[in-house]
């Protein structure tokens, strides 16, 4: 059974810690390890800064979706060209923060609506702890 | 210095008949209506009084302060630099802090670039205070950011999760999970997630510390840990356009980057290679790219160039 929470936070950088405590708390219960948890909180970090430093934002909008052992995290929607060309994977290739997250999460994937996009990444929990 | 300037610097008291002495600062909603207005410093005038006045009354109200400690000099230039202050903390509004309170940073780093210029160098003032009062807003965002205080509770508990990992690390043989940790630590996971929390995302480490967190003087540095250089790391350069932020990382900064980014190795994996615990990879790798993305944005927001004696 999927589980899907929903996040609006201030578009501040101190907000950031109540996004990364709830994404510990739901990757603690699918028994993610600390490493995991901590890439993941580096490529949400990541992520969020970079859109507060390209994007005009009151908030923030974070969903996560917990699907079996798989947190499916999506952020957005967003606007700028600027962030659009630091995420996704370019004909110039993958550089800067599309580096960064694709070494940090499973898989990263730039979803186009409307005019603007939003950026799904997702991770899976790596080992069975015994 | 000229027999005028020498005269004036004589007479402290006499402000009225200097050059651009009555010119017009733009306030800040002035500042953004006019397509004139700089971020390089007070424009010239609407009476015609250009830089090169602009730069004569500089000098002079800096000599008459750092000469003759003409406090309202002082005054005077920090009132003609505050829109410098203001233009420059505008570039950093959209980071969630109010504007007012980065202008007033920012001014206590103008007042430090008046109070340390040095005449004898030939450097304008613009060029000086820039990178100052820049730097003081990012030490702002640093150390609002990075050092909270922390509950002694969390840090007590920080510690012990700082053994509790070492040692269950060799024992699994792999990265511990959170409930476990929150077992060993004698925790709830939620204590244990709010004490990473303060840990990994507020606290900075130097490269200078010692591994096991503390500062004793006879403790190695984490520097003396760290792998020697290694070849492969420079040519990421070429693969990436952090290039220039690179450049300001020191050679082992870069090479746990490169390790994690590059090689793909998990941060259990470079701990192991550079002897180190895998938080403080964790710390690390942060840190650097904390740096790296100061720099980018100060790539984006070319500055004029620093002095020599600029960096604290």
């Amino acid at each position: 059974m999927t589980e899907n929470i929903s996040l609006e936070v201030p578009a501040t950088l101190s907000a950031l810690s109540t996004v990364r405590m709830v994404l510990g708390g739901l990757g603690a219960r699918l028994d993610f390890s600390l490493e995991d948890l901590d890439d993941l909180f580096l490529a949400t970090d990541r992520l969020l800064e970079a859109a507060l430093d390209t994007e005009h934002l009151d908030s923030l909008r974070v969903g996560v979706v917990v699907d079996g052992t798989t947190l499916r995290i999506t952020a957005g929607a967003f606007g700028s060209d600027a962030l659009r060309e630091q995420v996704a994977v370019t004909p110039g290739g993958c550089i800067d923060l599309c580096i960064l997250l694709r070494r940090l999460v499973d898989d990263v994937v730039v979803q186009e609506q409307d005019g603007s996009f939003s950026v799904l990444m997702v991770k899976h929990r790596s080992e069975s702890p015994a | 210095m000229s027999g005028r300037d020498d005269r004036r610097v004589n007479d402290p008291l006499d402000l009225e008949s200097l050059p651009g002495q009555a010119r017009h600062v733009p306030d800040d909603d002035e500042e953004n209506e006019s397509p004139e207005a700089t971020p390089e410093g007070p424009s010239a005038d609407p009476e015609g009084r250009g830089k090169d006045d602009s730069e004569k009354l500089d000098q002079y109200l800096l000599r008459r302060y750092h000469l003759y400690g003409d406090r309202k000099a002082r005054e005077q230039l920090i009132t003609m630099y505050l829109p410098l202050v203001r233009s420059l903390a505008r570039r950093y509004a959209s980071r969630g802090e109010h504007f007012d309170d980065l202008v007033q940073v920012g001014a206590i780093g103008l007042i430090k670039a008046i109070d340390r210029f040095d005449l004898s160098r030939g450097v304008e003032l613009t060029t000086y205070a820039t990178p100052n009062i820049v730097g003081e807003i990012k030490r702002y965002f640093r150390d609002k950011g990075w050092s909270v205080r922390v509950p002694r509770g969390l840090q007590e508990l920080n510690i012990r999760l700082n053994k509790v990992i070492d040692e269950l690390v060799p024992k699994l043989q792999r990265s511990p999970t959170i409930n476990e940790l929150a077992e060993a630590a004698n925790a709830t996971p939620e204590e244990v997630l709010e004490a990473l929390e303060t840990s990994q995302a507020y606290n900075s480490v130097s490269l200078q510390a010692s591994p096991n967190g503390e500062s004793g003087e006879e403790d190695a540095g984490l520097i003396d840990y760290l792998g020697g250089e290694e070849e492969a790391y420079d040519t990421m350069e070429d693969r990436t356009t952090l290039a220039p932020g690179f450049a300001k990382l020191d050679k082992r900064e870069r090479y746990i980057l490169h390790l994690r980014f590059f090689e793909g190795l998990t941060q259990s994996q470079i701990a192991e290679r550079v002897g180190i615990s895998q938080m403080h990879v964790s710390r690390l790798i942060r840190r650097s790219l904390e740096k790296l993305r100061e720099e980018i944005g100060d790539l984006d927001n070319p500055l004029p160039p620093r002095s020599s004696d600029d960096e604290r």
